[in-house]
């Protein structure tokens, strides 16, 4: 059994088209297991992903691949309240999470 | 929702994106098969009133002068599900927010077509990036 979000990568080549990606710090807001983080990753990004679901950030933890371990970092949390410094982030990406 | 986004603006650095990546507000078709080869079964019966509100919050941040609209993207992405579990675990899933109907009937429909003709459960829906950019 298994599931594939978007083998297609379009989602991936819509992020591509919008911006540069390689070395921007982001926040992606509501992160589930990790899909859309590893596919910043892929693009250099260095991404700090939240999801207020701390099995499915226990989950995209165990999952992330060891070459875009210095590149993430999962946390639990919420987008209505961000521990975080102001103008910490070159982009915040609500990930189907608005 | 607006709150998030008022939180969003914070964290920016000034001329910062705030990308809002989402299904549109639109029911999703499933069916069988992949890329050309696939067929439609059904369609889904989805509360679309949580896609509203955030378009609505959107606007109201735009209004407030904390963002310019940027680019705008819509694409098609698909689900490909291996199994009818596969399909039910995320109606289910999709059950808890947006989902209003329970889809036996689409689950009957599937299962009949699954019968005559082994293939992937592949559901389809338009997806839009939004890219605001900070001002202020």
């Amino acid at each position: 059994m298994a599931i594939t979000v978007d083998p297609q990568e379009r989602e991936l080549r819509a992020l591509e088209r919008v911006g540069r990606w390689r070395g921007r710090r982001i926040l992606e807001i509501g992160c589930g297991d990790g899909r859309l983080t590893l596919r910043l990753a892929r693009l250099g990004a260095r991404v700090l992903a939240i999801d207020p679901d701390a099995g499915q950030v226990r989950a995209a933890r165990a999952a992330l691949p060891r070459r875009y371990a210095a590149r993430i970092q999962y946390r639990v949390g919420s987008g209505e309240r961000l521990p975080y410094h102001a103008r910490e982030f070159d982009a915040v990406v609500f990930a189907w999470a608005l | 929702m607006v709150h998030a986004l008022r939180e969003a603006h914070r964290v920016l650095r000034p001329d910062g994106a705030l990308i809002d990546l989402r299904p549109e507000p639109e029911h999703r078709r499933i069916g069988l098969g992949e890329g050309r080869s696939w067929r439609l079964v059904g369609v889904t019966r989805e509360s679309l009133d949580m896609d509203h509100a955030a378009d609505r919050a959107v606007v109201q941040v735009l209004r407030a002068g904390l963002f310019s609209r940027g680019t705008r993207a819509r694409f098609l992405v698909e689900r490909e599900m291996d199994a009818m579990e596969d399909f039910v675990a995320w109606l289910t899933d999709c059950g808890q927010r947006r989902m209003l109907a329970t889809h036996r009937w689409l689950i009957r429909r599937l299962r009949r077509a699954l019968a005559a003709r082994a293939a992937r459960i592949v559901a389809r829906g338009p997806v839009r990036l939004q890219l605001l950019r900070k001002l202020g």
